[in-house]
């Protein structure tokens, strides 16, 4: 199942500590910068959570 | 680095040295005032953030030195009045030791070049070749496994290994292995490192005339402690046993049996490994405990806590207090 972004916690990257750091970690590209927002490319997600590990703000999520 | 000090009666001193650190979060298990925290350690591993991999928080530290008795990677470093906590009687001791045997070592330079944390530095000096007029070498091709180790370990390029196919996935096919006589100086590192003891090498000079001395490469080797983590590539890869190792712990590290490793899109593990123990096969982690100090780096980045570890025992002696005996062995599970 692939991973949630809470956008209220995100803020975007702009106010990321990281600066987009989920983009930069994920290898598989499911994640993209769309106007300063995080967007998730549901068919690239390979579960790893790699991103949910590291998320500096805990803004993405698994249901 | 970051450092926190406190001046009174004594002067107290607590320092993180980022280049020692491992990020394996010892220390932030032992602190009993929860004063340090875990940085980015897999963004730091892989180039993407820059930053202390061990944050300290000068408001909850007690200034206790717990943190850097426990850490067995020198990471930590703890003074009174300017006197490492390391050398005080007072103060609990590691045991785990690492060096090489000069006296042993051929100089062949194989453990500088395996050591993940570039803590080997060795100079040599070879036999000067216009001594040395004539010789003899031959390769057994029949006993020869095409390992590559004398091809790799010649200090002057002589050697040269025949593959069928230079971009296989296998690297142990060849077809022939040659010494080019033009370039040898007869010093017999391939000799003593072949592993099948497939090569014979002769200074046929040497041999018939008492006035020139048999080859020899001379040369120095040192290993940095402070820098060393124990990880014994170095003890696993010397050709003639001069390298020594002790780890800081016993025990061991396994998968969790319903673990799902994502392979290739993770390798989170592999990249915060200091020790360069893991690897990642057919899309799966893989683990070579040889190598692994039990530090649980990886342990702590699996996103999906595949890995665990199993500290059995600690190397380390004189601690004298019972609540620190206590957290001690907290590590220990």
């Amino acid at each position: 199942m692939p991973v949630k972004i809470d956008q209220d916690k995100c803020g975007g990257i702009s106010s990321c500590p990281g600066e987009g750091l989920c983009i930069k970690l994920c290898e598989k590209g499911a994640l993209e910068n769309d106007n300063n927002h995080i967007v998730l490319i549901e068919e690239n997600c390979d579960d790893c959570d790699l991103c949910i590990q590291n998320c500096p703000n805990q803004a993405i999520i698994k249901d | 680095m970051s450092k926190i000090a406190r001046e009174g009666k004594e002067n107290r001193c607590l320092e993180h040295q980022n280049s020692n650190c491992l990020g394996c979060g010892i220390c932030v298990e032992i602190c009993p005032t929860t004063a340090l925290k875990l940085g980015p350690v897999l963004p730091i591993a892989r180039g993407i953030l820059q930053g202390d991999l061990v944050a300290l928080d000068s408001n909850k530290c007690c200034l206790c030195g717990l943190c850097a008795s426990a850490c067995p990677f020198d990471a930590l470093k703890f003074t009174i009045d300017g006197e490492n906590s390391r050398n005080m009687d007072k103060y609990p001791k590691w045991n785990h030791q690492s060096g090489i045997d000069e006296e042993t070592c051929i100089y062949c330079g194989k453990c500088s070049t395996a050591c993940p944390r570039d803590a080997i530095f060795m100079n040599r000096t070879l036999p000067d070749r216009k001594e040395l007029v004539s010789g003899e070498t031959e390769v057994d091709q029949d006993k020869c496994i095409f390992c590559g180790m004398c091809e790799e370990s010649c200090p002057t390029d002589a050697i040269k290994i025949e593959k069928i196919n230079p971009d296989s996935s296998n690297p142990f096919i060849g077809t022939s292995t040659k010494i080019d006589e033009s370039k040898c100086i007869y010093c017999g590192i391939c000799r003593r490192i072949c592993p099948e003891d497939a090569i014979k090498i002769v200074c046929t000079t040497c041999m018939y005339s008492d006035k020139i001395p048999d080859p020899q490469i001379s040369g120095h080797i040192v290993m940095d402690e402070e820098k060393c983590i124990n990880c014994s590539w170095c003890q696993e890869i010397c050709p003639v046993d001069a390298a020594h190792i002790t780890k800081p712990f016993s025990g061991e590290i396994f998968f969790e049996e319903e673990f799902e490793c994502k392979g290739d899109s993770c390798h989170a593990c592999k990249d915060v490994c200091s020790c360069n123990a893991i690897s990642m096969v057919d899309n799966h982690s893989y683990i070579n405990p040889q190598f692994c100090v039990l530090c649980g780096a990886c342990s702590r980045a699996c996103p999906q806590k595949g890995i665990s570890i199993k500290r059995k025992d600690l190397n380390l002696t004189n601690v004298r207090s019972k609540a620190w005996n206590a957290r001690f062995s907290s590590l220990k599970s």
